[in-house]
């Protein structure tokens, strides 16, 4: 199979979204390479909630095109996209509290082969060697950074191509935060995609590659994260252009 | 007397108790609170005696028949009564659809079957009289067994963890790939096994009777309102508490106050305790 | 207060304009009865008497179908009342107890102890949840059954007793027929009655929206105790008369069986109508003689017709009727607010000053809101944004009673608003609207707006029923109110349209005409932008300043920062449960902690 020279993990084109009646995104484009960090910024009910459901299926989506590794994820379901390389680590940092590290662990690795399954849930865990530490402690009994830290390692353990992250910072101490986003770096370095959706701006960027901004479900910027005038476009890119 | 009380109360307080867990099971994976658990417990008592009985199977054969006729019928809920309502929001539409269900079920059998109490078969041999009946026994083991069973399949196998974890956080296991729809199915096919269980084990003592079904709805839910929706324990304990209130009442007022007594503990727990006694509160409403 | 809005130039009522039923839901129902007088003529006495059973029934299942289909509380083992009502009036008939009574004063008497019974039966209705009240109304049944096996004395036990006789001529098949058929257009024209009144409305609005119910003053308890009376009530008196029809009752005439044809009598015919559940009834009662083979498995096709509506048209038969809901809707509609139509709206008042102080509220262990100060002054809008978490819509919450703050005081005019009690609010002027609308898909905008103003009427249920003036009256003032605010708002043109047949955008609107229309101090706006397109954003904005214009007040928690900044004259900033800023629109935008607030970091 021929790839081009940049090659495109992620294709989102024209997608429209919503919940019931409500029309969320209004036609969004957004492109993710294979081994780059994407942040998605953008205010509180731009849609970037919104966009990443729709994009691993737990939101059905209407109009456009969706595109995974060359795959039409038309009609997916979590369950599909997952298999195809597709993680999704949802807001809130939901693991499942009456189950222990481990077994949330496991639980991501239903659908790997057995044999496999121990194996890539150590793997995980060396992301986040504070939680490994405690593998047979319940989910209740971490701290909300140790949960979040689990929930991005429930994402890693079927050695995803794209890890989808949504606000992993909410409700996180600073310090917390950042050990968070150290493993983000790591898993650049190791050749993982990641979509990262957040609120912290100045911590998203110093992790990105390219960032998004999306304001009233459309796309209102895109750039490098590296480009100068990135902060004062991002003001006007959520306090309206009106000024 | 008292006995007496305890043998009658445990063993039909444990049948209650399995039906609580059958609606439960049922219940953690679709938040549906269905109507045909305790048609469960009754086609348990009535095909174990069409099997054995009528059709002259042998015992083990007839109890793993029935058993897996029911979980048939829990599979034909799921797709029947539940998932075309799961996507509606309105809560009451699951309510009338398991109840048609369960009333077709009901008539299916009524005609088909009898409307009179039938003869259940003995499982070990003539009656003996006396506390040490298997017809007092046999319920009691049956709920240890699936107490067990059931504690074992969630804390040691993968797919019972999933059924915690749906039961837990929907949309987070769904996020995590878990094939939701499956476990569902497989859910409802285990409350099927153990509603049969139920009234299987207790068929000796309820007999082969098309009105347990409304009697199994109403005494199987008992259990689930003090101990909690989605409580086994709190089902057990319930189940149990309520067979022996029950047989108490029967012997202090006689049988038809009795019935009384315990509706009359049903509305007055609910009342004061919505959420029943280990249950959680739900969540905020705005 | 509502003879004002009338009087500010209104246009001329519209022929629907008819307090009480339209004729459009009127003439079916009289057509039905017509053709029923006329069933001894063509047929024989058999048939007579199946006729006179399904009047009956209907007698019954009229109540019912408030408790089912309006009120939404799935009543299922309402056979107990048929019970008692036959029973009481057997009993008190034939001197078992007391020396025999007239006929006439049994079936009263079994009417009141039917709606002390009704009352007891739907009472965990106010605390259970659906699936809970349902087995508890089995559990009823089981009950009554058995008390009338155990009570020998009286009932006579497993023997049963003769029902009451009545004196001729009702006690040949013709007279007891149409005595029966007189009970039964009564109670379809009470029940009418009830279901075109703020009554009805005010039972869907609890049924589907119970949320914006409170807010808009329903009081839930005694709307349900009254309409529990009440079919409490009809159902002892068609107990007494199926008494009267089967001549001899015992225990198993009342089965299970028997309580279910009810039910699904009422969830076949639809909820929200008298005439499809009264249709439902009909068919029931028929279905088993049309198909004598079948006549054992009657209630089998019952549970399977219930199957069959619940997946295919839950909707039931009316909504299968109901042509006019399926014609096609203009599809490029524009709102268009007429906000010179708001003077006939607002009356002048002066309500004082909305004032939190130092409130605080936690979920758990986190501090939601945490030391508070805010104020809403009528003829002003007070903005109040903040990132998500911030506590806005915890305080708007709080403001509308469904949270109770642990600490701090909320007033108004200095006097507290009780906290924790959201059905005060619309007495003291205060409305509101929600973050996702909540609304009465299944009813009428027109119908929707009516139920705002549900505490402006003051008839009651009694005169309700019987249509008595000042209940039309009301309606008709009501009527015109609902129509005025939906001219404000820019949504008449849809009065008739099923609510959940609008766009997002017209329900945000039907909102705030439902919040207009009982004249309000002050409307607390919970992020109405959005989901709206950028154009209504502007129109909602200018209308927002024309409410205030008049001289009330506005809350409006917003996330749309271009919004706020243009029609706010003051603007709460909130981070964290805490005030960050407070000041004017134009202090806010340079402020730089609120840039930073919001941009993160």
């Amino acid at each position: 199979m021929h790839t081009s020279a940049a090659e495109m993990l992620l294709e989102v084109k024209g997608v429209h979204a919503g919940y019931g009646k409500i029309v969320v995104l209004h036609g969004v484009d957004l492109t993710v390479q294979a081994g780059e960090v994407v942040a998605l910024l953008g205010p509180n009910g731009a849609g970037k909630t919104t966009l990443l459901r729709a994009v691993s299926g737990l939101l059905p989506w209407n109009a456009g095109s969706i595109h995974f590794g060359g795959r039409d994820l038309r009609g997916a379901g979590p369950r599909e996209t997952a298999r195809a390389g597709l993680a999704h680590v949802v807001e809130g940092h939901r693991i499942f509290t009456q189950q222990s590290v481990v077994d949330n662990l496991l639980l991501a690795a239903y659908d790997l082969p057995r044999e496999d399954r121990n194996a890539r849930i150590e793997e995980a865990l060396t992301y986040f060697p504070e939680i490994a530490a405690k593998r047979n402690a319940k989910g209740v009994a971490l701290s909300g950074g140790q949960q979040q830290m689990l929930a991005v390692a429930q994402g890693l353990v079927r050695r995803p191509r794209l890890l989808m992250l949504d606000e992993p910072s909410a409700g996180l101490s600073p310090v917390l935060v950042d050990r968070v986003l150290a493993g983000v770096a790591k898993l650049r370095e190791a050749g993982t995609a990641v979509l990262l959706v957040e609120q912290l701006i100045e911590k998203a960027l110093a992790v990105a590659d390219r960032v998004y901004a999306l304001a009233q479900g459309r796309v209102v910027l895109e750039a490098s994260a590296r480009e100068a005038e990135l902060p004062k476009r991002l003001e006007h890119a959520y306090f309206g252009q009106r000024r | 007397m008292l006995e007496s009380i305890l043998a009658s109360g445990l063993a039909v307080g444990a049948i209650y108790a399995l039906i609580g867990v059958a609606y439960n099971t049922m219940y953690s994976t679709s938040r549906v609170m269905s109507f045909t658990a305790g048609q469960l417990g009754m086609l348990g008592g009535v095909l174990g005696s069409l099997f054995v009985l009528r059709l002259g199977l042998p015992m083990l054969v007839g109890l793993a028949v029935t058993l897996l006729c029911c979980a048939i019928v829990g599979v034909i809920t799921e797709f029947v009564a539940v998932r075309p309502v799961l996507k509606s929001l309105e809560q009451h539409l699951y309510v009338l659809s398991t109840l048609a269900l369960a009333l077709m079920i009901q008539q299916v059998t009524a005609i088909e079957w009898s409307t009179e109490p039938q003869p259940f078969p003995r499982i070990f041999g003539p009656s003996l009289g006396g506390m040490t009946d298997e017809k007092f026994w046999l319920p009691v083991l049956a709920s240890a067994v699936t107490i067990v069973t059931l504690e074992l399949l969630y804390r040691r196998t993968l797919v019972g963890r999933a059924f915690l974890a749906v039961a837990e956080d929907n949309f987070a296991a769904r996020a995590l790939g878990l094939p939701e729809r499956n476990l569902r199915i497989a859910s409802y096919a285990l409350a099927g096994i153990i509603g049969a269980l139920a009234g299987f084990s207790g068929g000796a003592l309820l007999l082969a009777f098309v009105a347990n079904g409304p009697l199994l709805n109403f005494y199987g839910f008992v259990p689930v309102a003090l101990g909690g929706l989605g409580n086994n324990r709190g089902a057990i304990v319930g189940g149990l508490a309520l067979g022996i209130f029950q047989q108490a009442a029967n012997f202090l007022v006689g049988g038809i106050f009795s019935s009384v007594a315990v509706f009359a503990l049903f509305i007055v727990v609910l009342l004061a305790v919505p959420q029943g006694l280990f249950g959680t509160t739900t969540a905020r409403r705005v | 207060m509502g003879r004002a809005r009338i009087a500010a130039g209104e246009d001329v009522p519209e022929r629907e304009e008819h307090a009480g039923a339209p004729w459009s839901h009127v003439l079916p129902l009289v057509a039905v009865f017509a053709l029923a007088t006329c069933v001894p003529f063509v047929s024989n006495d058999y048939w007579v008497l199946i006729a006179t059973r399904a009047a009956i029934y209907w007698v019954l299942v009229a109540g019912l179908n408030l408790m089912i289909g309006f009120a939404g509380q799935l009543a299922i083992g309402y056979v107990a009342l048929l019970t008692l009502g036959a029973y009481t009036a057997s009993v008190l008939a034939a001197g078992n107890v007391t020396p025999p009574l007239n006929p006439f004063v049994a079936l009263a008497a079994a009417a009141v102890l039917g709606a002390i019974l009704g009352v007891i039966v739907g009472l965990p209705a106010l605390r259970l949840r659906t699936f809970y009240f349902a087995i508890s109304t089995l559990g009823f049944a089981t009950i009554v059954t058995q008390i009338a096996l155990a009570w020998q004395s009286v009932t006579g036990g497993g023997i049963g007793l003769p029902g009451p006789e009545f004196p001729a001529p009702l006690n040949t098949h013709w007279g007891f027929f149409y005595f029966c058929l007189g009970v039964a257009a009564f109670c379809t024209w009470m029940t009418s009655n009830v279901a075109h009144s703020r009554f009805g409305r005010a039972l869907i609005a609890v049924r589907d929206a119970d949320v914006a119910a409170e807010a808009t003053g329903i009081s839930k308890p005694r709307l349900l105790v009254t309409v529990f009376m009440f079919c409490g009530a009809a159902a002892a008196v068609a107990g007494g008369l199926f008494a009267s029809l089967q001549t001899y009752i015992t225990p198993e005439a009342f089965s299970f069986d028997l309580s279910v044809l009810f039910f699904i009598a009422v969830l076949i015919g639809g909820r929200g109508s008298v005439l499809g559940p009264l249709l439902g009834t009909i068919i029931l009662t028929l279905l088993p003689e049309f198909v004598a083979s079948l006549a054992a498995w009657s209630t089998f096709l019952y549970a399977v017709l219930l199957l069959v509506i619940v997946l295919a048209a839950p909707g039931g038969i009316a909504a299968l009727l109901d042509f006019k809901s399926r014609r096609p809707l203009q599809s490029n509609r524009a709102i268009v607010p007429k906000p010179s139509v708001l003077d006939g709206v607002f009356t002048s008042k002066h309500p004082g000053i909305i004032a939190l102080r130092s409130v605080v509220l936690a979920f758990g262990g986190v501090r939601a809101v945490d030391g508070v100060d805010l104020d809403v002054r009528p003829g002003e809008i007070q903005g109040l944004i903040g990132p998500n978490g911030s506590g806005k819509t915890t305080i708007l919450n709080v403001i509308s009673g469904y949270y109770e703050p642990e600490a701090g005081a909320v007033t108004l005019a200095g006097a507290p608003l009780p906290p924790g009690n959201p059905v005060t609010r619309a007495g003291r002027g205060i409305a509101r609207t929600f973050q996702t609308p909540r609304i009465v898909g299944e009813a009428t905008v027109l119908q929707n707006v009516m139920i705002g103003g549900t505490i402006l009427g003051a008839a009651t249920f009694a005169e309700t029923l019987l249509a008595l003036p000042r209940y039309r009256r009301e309606e008709a003032m009501l009527r015109g109110a609902a129509r005025q605010a939906l001219r404000a708002v820019g949504l008449e043109g849809l009065a008739q349209v099923r609510a959940d047949r609008l766009q997002h955008s017209e329900l945000r609107f039907l909102e705030i005409a439902r919040a207009l229309i009982s004249d309000p101090a002050f409307i607390l706006l919970d992020e109405p932008a959005a989901g709206l397109a950028a154009d209504e954003i502007v129109r909602l904005g200018q209308f927002i300043q024309e409410i205030t214009r008049r001289g009330v007040g506005v809350l409006l928690v917003e996330h749309h920062a271009d919004l706020i900044f243009d029609i706010c004259h003051h603007v709460t900033v909130l981070n964290l449960g805490r005030v960050l800023a407070s000041g004017t629109p134009a202090e806010i935008r340079v402020h730089k902690e609120v840039v930073s607030a919001y941009l993160g970091g």
